[in-house]
């Protein structure tokens, strides 16, 4: 019996070395282990052997039966891992070699968006209005009568003068909300602006304006200039060094001509800054008290500030852009696969 | 305006500062400096300083301007010499002033026997300074007064002229030739200086030839005038002819003024062209202009500009302005000079103390304390941007492009019962129509990426968009979507569109057959995208164009749909405890689009606690397999649900019938 049991634990491993699915292992069970198994019918023999050979061969089966359970409970492990894990080579996956395109916003957008971002932070609202507007918003309520001198300073561009044209300044949004709304308020206005000028590398008959606009019952010129420092640190780096000087334009007195060292030449003078070193940044000023008379506001109860700065120049100069016409026409590209920091 | 730092210096004797100081100055306080050159004149270094000049300050379109604001920065005082009185002698002018309404003052007087001789060499330099030829000593030194005073003058050659000179408003001449030799057409509204004969001149923008100064001229009438400034500015821009002199009659000047000018250049005709005076001093002056006296709160100047500007200052930086200033109980009575035109209101003499104490002065570095005010953000500002988000997410690039297009471009894009909107004179005359889709824009840019060889284009673009509709000019804000490539099909397009409205907060988006569709969509597949009952927008194939790449595009109103999503109340949020159930169905259906129909009303009636999805699994030409996945709910009560499915499809399919 000893012989029968040493071909039995060959046999099991024979069948083990080969089982390659669960099912098979199942089998195998019944096979040596089950109540009609193998083992089993040995371990019934037993009891028709001699007396004095009943005590070892019992002790040899049942140390083999104890081998063969070992191996088959290392096997069924093994095939169960397998099953659960699957085979790693066949499912194995690797990246794609080709990067998926990314979306892009405009600069424009980009550098409106993030202008926003500082002055909801200080509170103010964003707000627009049309395109298509009337002389009494884009001028006579801005305090530029028919004509006035200070129409010369933009030429406008008409849909049916003298009463509609397109806006020549995103101004014309102030002078809406002068109208519509009951200070106090702080609001922007990022908008597209229009003027009858040839398109060349460096004049676009289409561009953008920033303008804000605060009135509230107390202000100055000294907030005024603390509003834009906070701006162009934001958008120029703290570094930035400004001056304020006065300036003319209808709608506010008194007016602010806010200009930034030129970061070309650091004043010094460049072709980029005309030779000045210095770089203009828009208009600004205390809203005039002739604007506000004519929007219904009180001026002994409220003051305003207002300013507008144009966006495209800052724009080129932050994206390296050499010609106007790429903000808008269909030279600007993006890379596919590179986009700012967002933070 | 050029100023020589010479003539500043001649005007304001204690004067100090360089020509660099002076000009940063002038920048600080209103007039920037924008050129300084190295220049010669009258055989010594001397400087040009290049300033801007402000708009409403006509005085400063003049030497003498410019040296009085630099004495009052500097705390200093301006020396004019007076010329002589004018001896005035003989007999009186044959003038008339018919365009009385136009016409502020005139001063002429008439001179004989002078000379018209080339002119001294400082006098040619200092034309040359302000881009100015020479034109004799007469016309030269008219000029040089310009210069000087701000005052233009008009010279008329008296033996050129017959009759009464008259100002009057054209009526009958249809052009004139003027100085320079240009032929000018007229409007026949404009207000002239004429003599019996004919038009001398187009008052206060330029001189007719007819009574020219020339060589021979002997005898002269000089004359200055001030005018409405509108009259003149109209007159110039509708004739297209704009000079030294218009530029500074459209604004306000002083009519006081011109009695110095007048005095300063017969006295300078006299010295250097001989002659004498034949006539007394003509003067139309019906209405002397008096400045205003304005009560001045001198809190202004410390309220607007934030910092502290003293009694004494206020004081000092007003006399130095020429302002006269008296107490009037606890405020100020301030009369500005006649000159100041520009200053009628307490902010203006708050402007005044505050640019002459110095911006500089007032501090850059405070974070302003604004009061809180509560936040008027339209809403639809707020969709345009998380728009701008969600698609750039999902791998589309924003443009920008010209809201102006080309003529021809809106007959192809538009799909509104508008017509379109053009502009009257625009230079850029290839582009005179506002847009009517915002496909114009992108249907360039992919051209422009094709040319250039980009393969795979996804653009987007928000702007406005225009049209009249009822003779009303109408805009607003639309979303342009465009996709072309090779590789591109509409499903994906649609999908696309359809997550970017459902991320939005839309549900029961339909696409139905489109009512106008754009020339440039391919008709079989053209849908207006509807949102229950509201047309919200279109999706297109557009036609093969040399591109040859498959091109879809899609426009939404944003204005509608703010208004819509103002009003939606979703919660998207669900909480799922039981295993999810599924049943298919085969439909078969008439018309394919009505495939939306079909499963927005399975939607609808299909209770909410129980739909997870409905999801089309199969297509074969009109038949369909839908699945539906059911949450919370047995197989048994799915199967009870799924009967009412049933029932709606088959009614569904008797109504289309």
């Amino acid at each position: 019996m000893k012989k029968e049991t040493e071909r039995l634990i060959d046999d099991l491993k024979k069948d083990l070395e080969e089982a390659d699915s669960s099912t098979v292992i199942t089998k195998i069970w019944h096979k040596y282990f089950s109540d009609n198994g193998y083992f089993k019918l040995l371990i019934k023999k037993i009891k028709d052997l001699p007396l004095e050979e009943k005590k070892t061969t019992a002790l040899v089966i049942q140390q083999s039966y104890k081998d063969a359970q070992e191996l088959f409970n290392k096997k069924e492990e093994e095939i169960k891992n397998k099953e659960l894990l699957g085979d790693i080579d066949s499912q194995s996956e690797t990246f794609s070699p080709s990067l998926v395109k990314i979306g892009h916003l405009h600069p424009i957008s980009k550098t409106i968006r993030e202008m926003n971002e500082l002055f909801i932070g200080m509170g103010f609202s964003i707000m627009d209005g049309p395109e298509i507007e009337r002389d009494e918003f884009c001028f006579q309520r801005l305090n530029v009568p028919i004509d006035h001198p200070a129409r010369d300073m933009q030429d406008t561009l008409y849909i049916k003068e003298p009463e509609f044209l397109l806006r020549t300044q995103a101004s014309s949004i102030e002078a809406r909300t002068l109208d519509k709304y009951k200070p106090p308020f702080k609001m922007v206005s990022p908008g597209r602006v229009y003027r009858n000028e040839s398109v060349n590398k460096s004049n676009h008959f289409v561009f953008h304006h920033y303008q804000g606009v605060v009135v509230v019952e107390k202000t100055s010129l000294k907030d005024l200039f603390g509003t834009f420092n906070v701006l162009f640190k934001k958008m120029y780096g703290e570094d930035v060094v400004t001056r304020y000087r006065n300036k003319y334009y209808p709608e506010v007195e008194p007016g602010v001509g806010p200009d930034m060292q030129c970061f070309n030449c650091h004043g010094k003078g460049c072709p980029l800054c005309k030779n000045v070193g210095w770089i203009e940044m828009g208009g600004a000023g205390i809203i005039h008290p002739k604007v506000m008379e004519m929007a219904g506001i009180d001026n002994k109860k409220w003051t305003g500030f207002a300013f507008g700065l144009g966006l495209d120049r800052w724009v080129m100069a932050k994206y390296k852009i050499t010609d106007i016409r790429t903000l808008l026409g269909g030279n600007l590209g993006y890379k596919y696969y590179e986009n700012e920091s967002i933070i | 305006m050029k100023v020589l730092y010479s003539e500043i210096k001649e005007l304001v004797p204690e004067l100090k500062a360089s020509p660099k100081e002076i000009g940063e100055v002038l920048t600080l306080t209103g007039f920037m400096m924008d050129s300084l050159e190295e220049v010669l004149y009258k055989g010594k270094k001397d400087f040009l300083i290049g300033l801007e000049i402000r708009q409403n300050r006509a005085d400063c379109l003049s030497v003498m301007g410019i040296a009085r604001e630099v004495a009052a920065y500097y705390n200093l005082k301006v020396k004019v010499d007076l010329p002589k009185s004018i001896k005035e002698e003989g007999k009186k002018l044959n003038i008339k002033i018919e365009a009385k309404d136009y016409v502020k003052r005139v001063l002429a007087i008439s001179l004989d026997e002078v000379k018209n001789e080339e002119s001294p060499d400082w006098l040619r330099e200092y034309m040359h300074f302000y881009g100015l030829s020479s034109a004799g000593i007469l016309v030269d030194l008219s000029n040089y007064v310009m210069i000087m005073t701000g005052y233009p003058s008009h010279l008329i050659d008296l033996n050129k002229i017959e009759g009464t000179v008259s100002w009057d408003i054209n009526n009958q001449d249809k052009e004139i030739e003027t100085i320079s030799g240009s032929l000018v057409k007229l409007n026949k509204d404009e207000i002239v200086i004429k003599d019996e004969k004919g038009i001398l001149a187009l008052a206060g923008i330029i001189g007719g030839k007819k009574a020219i100064i020339d060589k021979n001229t002997k005898s002269l009438i000089v004359e200055f005038a001030v005018y409405d400034r509108s009259i003149i500015r109209k007159n110039s821009r509708s004739l297209s002819v704009a000079t030294e002199a218009s530029k500074r009659l459209e604004k306000d000047l002083d009519p006081n003024g011109i009695d110095y000018a007048m005095s300063l250049l017969v006295s300078l005709i006299l010295k250097y062209a001989k002659g004498k005076v034949i006539s007394s001093l003509f003067s139309y002056y019906p209405k002397k202009y008096i400045s205003p006296k304005i009560k001045f709160n001198e809190k202004l100047s410390s309220d607007l500009s934030g910092i502290e500007i003293n009694h004494k200052e206020t004081l000092r930086i007003l006399k130095g302005l020429n302002f006269s200033v008296s107490s009037q109980g606890k405020d100020l009575l301030v009369i500005p000079p006649t000159y100041r035109m520009d200053v009628s209101l307490p902010a203006d003499i708050a402007e005044e103390v505050i640019r002459i104490h110095g911006y500089d002065k007032i501090p850059t570095n405070e974070i302003p304390k604004l009061e809180v005010v509560k936040n008027i953000t339209p809403p639809n500002i707020i969709l345009s941007d998380k728009i701008r988000d969600i698609l750039s997410a999902t791998g589309f690039d924003e443009t920008l492009s010209w809201p102006l297009t080309q003529k021809g471009v809106n007959e192809e894009i538009n799909y509104f019962e508008s017509s379109e909107i053009f502009t009257q004179n625009s230079v850029n005359d290839l582009y005179p129509n506002l847009r009517q889709s915002i496909a114009s824009g992108l249907l360039n840019q992919m051209n422009e990426y094709f040319k250039k060889g980009v393969e795979y284009i996804d653009i987007f673009e928000i702007g406005k968009i225009f049209g009249e509709i009822d003779k009303k000019y109408v805009e607003h804000e639309s979303l342009g979507i465009l996709s072309a490539s090779k590789e591109n099909n509409l499903p994906q397009f649609k999908n696309k569109i359809d997550s970017l409205l459902r991320m939005l907060g839309f549900k029961n988006i339909n696409y139905f057959d489109a009512e106008i569709k754009p020339r440039i969509s391919n008709p079989k597949s053209c849908w207006d995208i509807y949102i229950k009952d509201q047309q919200i927008g279109i999706i297109y194939k557009l036609i093969p164009s040399e591109t040859k790449l498959n091109t879809y595009f899609a426009e939404i109103d944003i204005q509608k749909i703010t208004e819509m999503l103002l009003i939606i109340k979703n919660n998207p949020v669900v909480e799922i405890t039981k295993k999810l159930t599924f049943l298919d169905v085969n439909v078969e259906i008439e018309n394919n689009n009505s495939i939306y129909k079909l499963i927005n009303l399975l939607q609808k009636n299909i209770s909410s606690r129980y739909l997870w999805s409905i999801n089309v699994i199969d297509v074969y030409k009109n038949k369909y397999t839908l699945r539906i996945n059911y949450k919370e709910l047995s197989d048994e009560e799915s199967k009870k649900e799924q009967s009412k499915v049933l029932e709606i499809i088959n009614s569904f399919k008797k109504n289309e019938k």
